[in-house]
This record gives structure tokens, C-alpha cells and sequence, in this order.
């Protein structure tokens, strides 16, 4: 057996002593109460509202996460930015003919997805602005959200700079690759000269096997324990600043896979503290059975270094810190030394990432999963407050109660 | 730029293009009803979109037949081609002649569709059929309604004669003026002064990159000057790789003098025969719309990316180059496009902003290579480049040649 039974020690922290690294995946498996309904597919999600609506969307089966650095000369040009984004936006949600450009234009639309943009499993959308807006470029910075800060290195991060951070992160899902793609290449086309993808990483989620939450590529379930999207007061608490908004950290995940597949099922169970075939947490019999911690105290059947027990140990004091997470998988060829790069496209929102995901973060300082796992990219992210009807436009109370140069 | 393979656009393509098109469409007649000959007019297909729609007769007879309850908005015609020759068909506003719409080859038996946008005005179809005079069809009034959609009247090659012979003749001018550079750089070679040669073949090259425009109707005099090793199986040591790219990488480049050498006098003997073969030429007047956009579209794609940078870094002052090369075009149809491209001005700032942004690059009299580029630099410039071309696409839109009507 690679770790002994009881100890917290694992493989690679066994051997490299007390050294193991803090901080991995929060996204394996977290938090609280159990939702299996949130799957439950939504009809048409209105563009117009108080929250951007595709925050609580539950995963769809393609994204594109897209951070972008805005190339604006200056704070008008930003406004035009952003306002060109919400036009297209609304037009992409709502779906429609694209307007003939006649003999003055190439086609205005790609076409990918037919002559009509259809309205139904129309892209869902999701805008939200990096720390680095709120420099000196567009005189911002009074403006920043107060929660708002630079990505830090967690201690087992391998963070890569061209994979970290962003003026802004676009969020592109929808059930069909090609309407996010076509989303894609209609947003940056629209706006070429005003912004620029600094790194971009597509996912995807697959079906439930056979039923249930979805798994992640080391074939556990991931997600299971989601707080309840249709729980207003639990979102306000949860998910919502006050201005409508939220709070979106993106971790980039590599899963070493082929290591993973060496390791024995009871192993892999351990780590994650869930029964791989079910998804129910060892101590149960249901995805959906909540652990009984308290009946098991010294971590004899869900080890206390687990990786679900760690991140949400269902105690009054980590209630608020449980995140809403929305992640799906990534698959992005091989890397040099020719094993499949493959692994986790985190992404959770949350009213405030030092209070919930950080904090959870910390927690998982250490945890067995650390050595199958390197996060290398990502970002924190200010999620903007929706946009409220035809006039409205993303980020304008931001813009427009500026008066800076 | 390479000037291998034909341009996106090159008469050889568009003439596959059209082959394509006519089988597809004559695979659709067969599929509608059985055979192009038999049957009266088809069923109708399910229409590809919800817009209102209205059947039209194309024929020189009865062109535009069928348009008898005008109404405004965004709207599809179907075009039935009833006679035996295909036909070009436009819409187009009945006292200026500005066309919101086209569709080229209209098979006979065949039904295309059209959409515009059509607001308060006059409006007429127009019918060219092959080998035939253009027929308009009966004026139809919408007496109320919105905007209608972009319109511009066509450009005909009697409009692009002038310019095209304008632009041939500079072009001639900068001929000479690389003629004596090519031979320039072929005496420092073989001078041995390899400083002196770097500078003689910068000077030669950018003289080159300069008349861009023109490269597609060099043909494959233009490949042999500025060729990649793109299609090259022996790579930088083929045989075949010629010109000033084979140059660069023998200047920065350890290689053996003797094949220097002898590609500085093949260049240099290429460079008069391209001359030459220009003196004969008649540049086709479609040609200079497509390359002023075009240009830019090969800066973006080689320079950028440095896919054509052979070693000397000097991707970035070619971009500068070429940006006076698409001037230089762009120069010659502004009279066109005044009337024809509300768009232009923006176009123009976009251009002068491109200008600056690479101007600021140079320091000290030399240009860093594009991959040395920080970031933010980088993607400025390659947001630039990139609004740049969204506005040119709409040059070469309109000044595409069009049947005089």
C-alpha cells in the first residue's frame, strides 16, 4: 500500500519528509449541501437582469474561458470596449438574423451555426474584470472592487506567467463546441482593437456515468456538493456582492493522469474520501448522502486528509465558506515528456475569494491529491453586476462614476 | 511576405471556388426535383430562416417578377432563375443604383435567396444574365418603415482602370529602385563584408515589402523573390529556396559563401526578370482592392508570428513596410471609396494609429524581433493590426469588380 491507512502522510510527502506542499484542487470535490437537481437544464436564460444569469447556470457541456487584456487607448475606448461586448452579447443570448452587410462587407456573421443565430441553447455568457484593469490606465483604481486582488501562488502552484491573470476573463457555455466557438470568433472579432487573448483554455463536461454528477478525468464525480442555486438568501449570502456582482477564481488544473492510473482504487478513495463507482462519500451509500464527520472522528473510514473532508468539513465555522463551482475538464494534447495533458479548468464564484477560496485553499495544504495535481494558471476575477435592459452595458456604473484622467 | 501559393482570393482560386458553387447547385436542382430539365417550379425548400419571405422571377423577361406586396424590414426574396442562363441578381435602390444586395450565379432552374434590409425608399431588381444586357425589373416603393441596410453602388472595372494603371506605373518606379538594390546587395556579398550586406539586404527588402500590393500578380517571379521554405522538403538547404529569405538566413547564418553568393545573383538576375514581366503585365483591376486588404493580412500571418523571420529580426520593420505598401493601394481607390465606405475615416485612424504603434517599436535605429516583443507591446500591436484589417475587409467588399448594370 503507498500510504499507510491512518497517517496523513502520503507518497511523495512520506519521502520528501514533512515538505508536502499546501493548496491544490479545491475543485475535486468540495463543499456542502447536496444538489443533484442543479443539473436540472434551464430553458432560455434572459441576457437582462440584476446578476449576470449565467453565473448560476449549471455546467454546460462546452466552455471557453478566455483572459483578455484589454489593448483601449484610453478610458473612452475602454466604454466602447465594453459597450460593444454587451451589444454583441445580447445579440448572442437572444439569438437572431444577422443584419445583411450587402455588397459593403464580408458576411457579418461566420455562418458556423447557420444562417439564423439560433435562440435556443443559445451561449451563455459570463464577463468579469482582473485586478490589473484597476491600474493606472484607465484611472480605475479608486473604483476597484474592494475584495478584488491579484491571484497569489499557492505553495504547490507551478504557475506559468502566460497562463495567469487578465484584464478581463470571458466565460463562453453552451451544450454544442460550436456555440462557443462561434461565440468566440464573433466577440473578438468585434472587438479587435480593444482587447487581445492573453490565454485561453476550452472545456468540457460529459454526461453523468451513468447517472448523477458528472465526473473529472480521474473518473470521480466532481461537484457533487453544490450549495442550492435556487436558494436566493443562500446566493445573496454565498455568491452576491452587494452590487450585484461576483467573485470568479479560475485555477488552471493539470491531472497527472497516467500517474493517477497507477495508483490502487482504496487509494484513490482515500484521497478523495468518495467511493469512485457511486460518488458517495465512503461513510455512505448516495452521491447525495451527506458524511457524518462527527461519528468518525479519528478519520477511520473518510480519512481526515481526504480531500472532501479537508475542503468542507461541515462545521458551523467553514459554513460560509463553501464555494459555488461551476469547473469542467480540459483536454489540450500532450505535454513534452509525452504524457496527455489533461485536467481541470476550475472555475467557482463566491461573495468573497479570501473568506471562501482561499480559505479552503489553505486547508488543503498538503492533502495526498497535491501530488497527482499542478495548478498553472488561473486568476481572480471581479464577476461584473448584470446588465440591466437595452441601455445598460457591463461595467458602466464602473465607468461612468469615474472622473478620473 | 512569401509569395507562395496562390492569394485566398487569386483568379485561379475564385475560379475553383466557382466550380464548387455551380455543383453544389446543381446537386441541389437534382436532389430538389429529379433533374435540372424536367418539372415546373420546385417545392420549396424549408426555408433557413423566419424572416418574411418573397419569390421573385429571374429571367430577362420578367425580372423581379412577383416583388407585389412591398413591405419594409429585414426580409429573404427567393430568386427563381426561370430562364436558361445564369444570371447575377441585385437589389438595388431605384435612383441611386446603391446595391443592398447580391447573389452571383443564379443557375438556371436554380432559387437563391437574398436578404436586406429595406427601409422607406425605392427599390429595383436587377437581373445580369450571361452574355446579355442587364434588365431592371418594375420599381417597387416601400412607403414606409426604418433604416435600411448598408448599400453602396458598385464599383465596374471602368472605375478601377485608372487607378490600377496609376498604381502599375509606381510600381514600375519602385521596380528600378529594387533593381538597384538587389544589385547593390549582390556587390556586398560578394564584397565578404557580411556587416555591410545585412544593412544592403534590410534596404533591399524592405524596398520589396513596400510595393506588397503587388505580389500576387507577380506570380511565380514573386515566389522566386520571397519565397519560404514552406513546400520545401530539403527546408533552408533546398535547392529551390531562393530569394531574399535565402539570403537572410545565409547573412545570420554560419553558411557557406559560394551559395550566398549564388543566391544574391539569382535574386538579383530574378529581380530584373520580375521587372520585366511587370513591363508586360496588365495588372488585373480587381487585384488592387483585395491587396490592400491582403497585405495586412500577410503581415499578421508571417511577420507576427516571425514564421518568416529567417534571422534577422526584422519582422517588424517589413510590418512598416507593408503598412506603407497597403497606403500605397488604399492611396489609390480613396476616390472610390469616399461615396462608397462611410467607414474610412475610422479606417484611416486605425491605419495611423498601426503606423505609430510600430513607429515606437524602433529604438536606436533597430527594430526587436517580434517574439522579443513584452507582452503588453505585443498586444498592442497585434490589435492594431488586427482592427486594421476588420476595416479593410469591407476595401476589398467593395471595390470587388461588378458588372457595369
Amino acid at each position: 500500500m503507498r500510504r499507510p491507512a491512518v497517517t496523513p502522510l502520503h507518497r511523495r510527502g512520506f519521502l520528501r519528509g514533512a515538505a508536502a506542499g499546501l493548496g491544490t484542487a479545491a475543485g475535486l470535490g468540495t463543499a456542502a449541501a447536496a444538489d443533484v437537481a442543479d443539473r436540472a437544464p434551464l430553458t432560455a436564460v434572459p441576457f437582462h437582469g440584476k446578476h449576470q444569469a449565467a453565473v448560476l447556470t449549471p455546467p454546460a457541456r462546452a466552455t471557453v474561458l478566455a483572459a483578455l487584456d484589454v489593448t483601449a487607448a484610453d478610458r473612452a475606448e475602454l466604454a466602447d470596449l465594453l459597450r460593444t461586448l454587451t451589444r454583441r452579447a445580447r445579440f448572442l443570448t437572444d439569438g437572431g438574423m444577422p443584419p445583411p452587410a450587402g455588397i459593403t462587407a464580408p458576411p457579418p456573421d461566420s455562418g458556423i451555426l447557420g444562417p439564423r443565430v439560433p435562440g435556443e441553447d443559445a451561449v451563455r455568457i459570463t464577463l468579469s474584470a482582473g485586478a490589473s484593469l484597476f491600474d493606472d490606465r484607465y484611472g480605475l483604481a479608486p473604483h476597484a472592487p474592494r475584495l478584488l486582488r491579484t491571484m497569489p501562488a499557492f505553495p504547490d502552484d507551478d504557475l506559468d506567467p502566460a497562463w495567469c491573470h487578465g484584464d478581463l476573463a470571458l466565460q463562453l457555455c453552451a451544450d454544442n463546441t460550436d456555440t462557443v466557438l462561434h461565440a468566440l470568433r464573433d466577440l473578438t472579432r468585434h472587438t479587435r482593437g480593444g482587447m487581445q487573448i492573453r490565454w485561453r483554455l476550452d472545456g468540457f463536461t460529459g454526461p453523468p456515468r451513468p447517472t448523477g454528477t458528472p465526473r473529472n478525468l480521474f473518473g470521480f464525480k466532481d461537484g457533487i456538493a453544490n450549495p442550492d442555486v435556487r436558494d436566493a438568501r443562500l446566493m445573496r449570502r454565498l455568491v452576491w456582492t452587494d452590487t450585484g456582482g461576483s467573485h470568479l477564481v479560475v485555477r488552471l488544473i493539470r491531472m497527472h493522469v497516467e500517474f493517477w492510473d497507477r495508483v490502487t482504487l482504496a487509494e484513490q478513495e482515500r484521497m478523495l474520501g468518495r467511493s469512485r463507482d457511486t460518488g458517495a462519500p465512503l461513510d455512505g451509500d448516495h452521491e447525495t448522502d451527506t458524511p457524518r464527520y462527527a461519528h468518525d472522528p479519528t478519520g477511520e473510514v473518510i480519512p481526515l486528509d481526504s480531500h472532501i473532508r479537508l475542503a468542507a468539513p461541515r462545521t458551523p465555522d467553514t459554513d460560509g465558506q463553501q464555494l459555488l463551482r461551476r469547473s469542467y475538464s480540459y483536454d489540450r494534447g500532450v505535454d513534452a515528456g509525452g504524457n496527455l495533458d489533461m485536467g481541470l479548468l476550475f472555475c467557482c464564484y463566491q461573495r468573497d475569494p479570501e473568506r471562501q477560496f482561499a480559505a479552503v485553499q489553505k486547508r488543503l495544504a498538503g492533502e495526498p491529491l497535491a501530488d497527482y495535481v499542478t495548478p498553472f494558471g488561473g486568476g481572480y476575477f471581479f464577476t461584473l453586476p448584470g446588465v440591466r435592459d437595452g441601455a445598460d452595458w457591463y461595467g458602466r456604473a464602473l465607468l461612468e462614476g469615474v472622473s478620473g484622467p | 511576405m512569401p509569395g507562395s501559393g496562390p492569394s485566398p482570393r487569386s483568379p485561379r482560386a475564385s475560379a475553383v471556388c466557382g466550380a464548387l458553387l455551380g455543383a453544389g447547385a446543381l446537386a441541389l436542382a437534382l436532389w430538389a426535383y429529379g433533374s435540372p430539365d424536367r418539372g415546373p417550379a420546385p417545392p420549396a425548400a424549408p426555408p433557413a430562416d423566419p424572416l418574411p419571405r418573397t419569390a421573385v422571377e429571374v429571367s430577362p423577361g420578367a425580372c423581379g417578377r412577383g416583388w407585389s406586396r412591398p413591405r419594409p424590414g429585414l426580409q429573404a426574396f427567393a430568386l427563381h432563375n426561370t430562364s436558361g442562363t445564369a444570371a447575377e441578381v441585385r437589389l438595388q435602390d431605384a435612383r441611386s443604383g446603391a446595391v443592398y444586395g447580391e447573389t452571383e450565379d443564379v443557375a438556371p432552374g436554380t432559387t437563391r435567396v437574398l436578404r436586406a434590409r429595406l427601409g422607406k425608399g425605392t427599390y429595383a431588381f436587377v437581373c445580369l444574365h450571361d452574355d446579355a444586357d442587364a434588365v431592371t425589373g418594375p420599381t417597387v416603393r416601400i412607403a414606409e418603415g426604418g433604416g435600411s441596410g448598408p448599400a453602396a453602388v458598385p464599383v465596374t472595372s471602368r472605375d478601377l482602370i485608372p487607378p490600377a494603371l496609376d498604381y502599375q506605373r509606381r510600381i514600375a518606379r519602385r521596380l528600378d529602385d529594387l533593381v538597384a538594390r538587389t544589385a547593390a546587395l549582390r556587390t556586398a556579398v560578394d564584397s565578404g563584408d557580411r556587416a555591410a550586406a545585412r544593412r544592403t539586404w534590410l534596404a533591399a527588402h524592405l524596398a520589396y515589402a513596400r510595393m506588397g500590393a503587388a505580389y500576387g500578380a507577380f506570380g511565380a517571379a514573386a515566389d522566386a523573390v520571397d519565397r519560404t521554405t514552406a513546400g520545401l522538403p530539403g527546408g533552408v538547404h533546398d535547392r529551390h529556396f531562393t530569394g531574399f529569405h535565402r539570403i537572410e538566413y545565409g547573412l545570420w547564418h554560419d553558411t557557406d559563401a559560394p551559395g550566398l553568393r549564388h543566391a544574391a545573383h539569382r535574386l538579383a538576375a530574378d529581380v530584373r526578370t520580375l521587372r520585366e514581366t511587370w513591363r508586360h503585365t496588365r495588372m488585373d483591376p480587381a487585384d488592387l482592392g483585395r491587396r490592400a486588404h491582403e497585405i495586412l493580412e500577410d503581415t499578421e500571418r508571417f511577420e507576427l508570428t516571425g514564421r518568416t523571420d529567417y534571422g534577422s529580426g526584422t519582422g517588424l520593420a517589413t510590418a512598416r513596410a507593408n503598412l506603407d505598401g497597403t497606403d500605397e493601394a488604399l492611396d489609390r481607390l480613396r476616390p472610390l471609396l469616399r461615396t462608397r465606405y462611410p467607414g474610412l475615416p475610422a479606417l484611416d485612424r486605425s491605419l495611423a494609429r498601426t503606423r505609430h504603434t510600430l513607429d515606437r517599436q524602433r529604438r536606436g535605429g533597430t527594430w526587436p524581433p517580434p517574439a522579443r516583443l513584452p507582452r503588453a507591446r505585443r498586444e498592442r500591436l497585434a490589435a492594431d493590426i488586427g482592427d486594421a484589417l476588420e476595416r479593410l475587409a469591407s476595401v476589398a467588399a467593395v471595390c470587388d469588380v461588378r458588372r457595369a448594370a
